[in-house]
């Protein structure tokens, strides 16, 4: 007997492909991004606070999703991708 | 993608139904209860009834495939769908795929929501679906089948499989099916999908993430603004989701208390203010760390009140069930939106 797949799909078209830089976490700009839930801040203030330790931490900034159900909007994730070498992202839940 | 199934037709060899289920099991394609066998036969059969729709899928996440017809069938079939079903679910599967209705958030969440189906239109009759007594329980083919196959579709195609994608920290009865139709036939408004510009005549399916239904017991209520005292009561709950992550709301009234609604003059719109007005929360009955919460994630309160939503229009009215002085509140997941489309048939 043969069935269908419940489970087949064809691949969806993937984004272009990005080459990823290397950071510097000594003196690099790192984004630290919460997801906008309970502790996510407190998560990244504790980060922060574990890179002063070793690196300045000015160009070390916040930022947080709009929304803890919905996806990043765009405007934050070029604004992240424009100005920072890397990005820490804490799920709070 | 490493996860995508290789083949789209399997051969099982000569699996009687137990063995079947047996098999499906094992590949996690199985809400828990028995599944039909998805045949090259039956699923032909199913795909036949929606020539009327060729536009093709977009990747549906969490995943991100392209389903194919037939695997949407195949989870037809094993739902226990009648092929005459089909369009009615593919038509919901389109809705959830509504960009604002936010799939990836509703099906990852910890949240219990789970897809209301709610049918209008003349194909309620045709497909024997419940409208009236018991709308939202057991007892027809039609609401089992057409909400447990989409169900099946989000499991097997979408990828949500419990304790992996899907996070819901309890589930929900309604995650098993959650498809009822309006009772246009006692509505002495104008139906859902009529208020939201379709036709009467049009058949339409409207999804939205839910929770499963919440009880608006009234029998002492004999006037409206009564009746809007208790809904109101009902649906001022500081534990929704909607209280911070702001979405619509369902009011599914039955028929007895539209009909006094009715009689003391309010209107879909009258009864949308009132208990906007009326559903706030007062802040004596939330939490000093939650109030921290919102007004940190932009959910600040009006004087001493939270509002349930973003503004009256979140909140939907309808009307469904049967005798009896009940109606239902049906609370979003939140960031999700009411999506609405045509049956092409």
């Amino acid at each position: 007997m043969r069935i269908f797949n419940p489970s087949f799909g064809m691949a969806a078209a993937g984004p272009a492909k990005v080459t990823l830089q290397p950071v510097n976490w000594a003196t690099d700009a790192i984004a630290l991004i919460s997801n906008s839930k309970p502790n996510a801040r407190e998560l990244l203030e504790g980060v922060r606070a574990m890179l002063g330790a070793h690196r300045p931490v000015d160009n070390i900034h916040f930022h947080a999703k709009n929304s803890a159900s919905q996806p990043a909007p765009k405007e934050l994730i070029e604004k992240v991708a424009k100005n920072y070498k890397a990005a820490l992202l804490a799920l709070g839940d | 993608m490493k996860d995508i199934a290789e083949q789209e037709v399997i051969d099982i060899g000569d699996m009687d139904v137990e063995a079947f289920n047996e098999y499906a099991n094992e590949q996690g394609w199985s809400d828990g209860m028995p599944l039909f066998v998805p045949t090259e036969a039956k699923v032909a059969k199913f795909v036949d009834t929606v020539r009327g729709d060729n536009r093709p899928y977009p990747p549906v996440p969490p995943r991100q495939i392209v389903p194919t017809l037939q695997a949407l069938a195949a989870n037809a079939v094993m739902a226990g769908c009648k092929p005459e079903y089909f369009p009615v679910v593919t038509a919901a599967l389109r809705g959830v795929l509504d960009p604002e209705y936010n799939l990836h958030g509703t099906l990852a969440t910890t949240h219990s929501c789970a897809p209301m189906v709610m049918v209008s239109g003349p194909i309620r009759h045709e497909l024997n679906i419940n409208c009236g007594t018991n709308c939202f329980g057991q007892g027809r083919q039609a609401n089992a089948t057409i909400g447990r196959a989409l169900g099946l579709m989000l499991l097997n195609v979408a990828g949500a499989k419990p304790g992996e994608m899907d996070r819901s920290t309890q589930g929900n009865p309604a995650k098993f099916t959650f498809c009822f139709g309006e009772n246009e036939e006692e509505n002495p408004w104008a139906p859902y999908h009529v208020q939201r510009g379709f036709a009467p005549t049009d058949s339409v399916v409207t999804v939205m993430s839910g929770e499963g239904p919440h009880n608006l017991n009234d029998h002492g209520s004999t006037t409206g603004d009564g009746l809007l005292t208790t809904f109101a009561g009902g649906m001022s709950n500081p534990g929704s989701n909607t209280i911070y992550g702001k979405g619509p709301m369902f009011v599914i009234i039955g028929p007895e208390h539209a009909a006094t609604l009715k009689r003391d003059g309010f209107t879909i719109e009258s009864i949308r203010e009132e208990l906007w007005k009326r559903s706030r929360v007062h802040l004596s009955r939330v939490s000093k760390e939650n109030l921290v919460t919102y007004e940190t994630t932009g959910h600040k309160p009006d004087g001493d009140w939270l509002s349930i939503g973003r503004d009256p229009k979140d909140i939907h009215i309808t009307v469904a069930g049967g005798p009896g002085k009940h109606s239902a509140f049906i609370p979003s997941f939140g960031g999700t939106t009411v999506a609405c489309t045509r049956i092409a048939r």
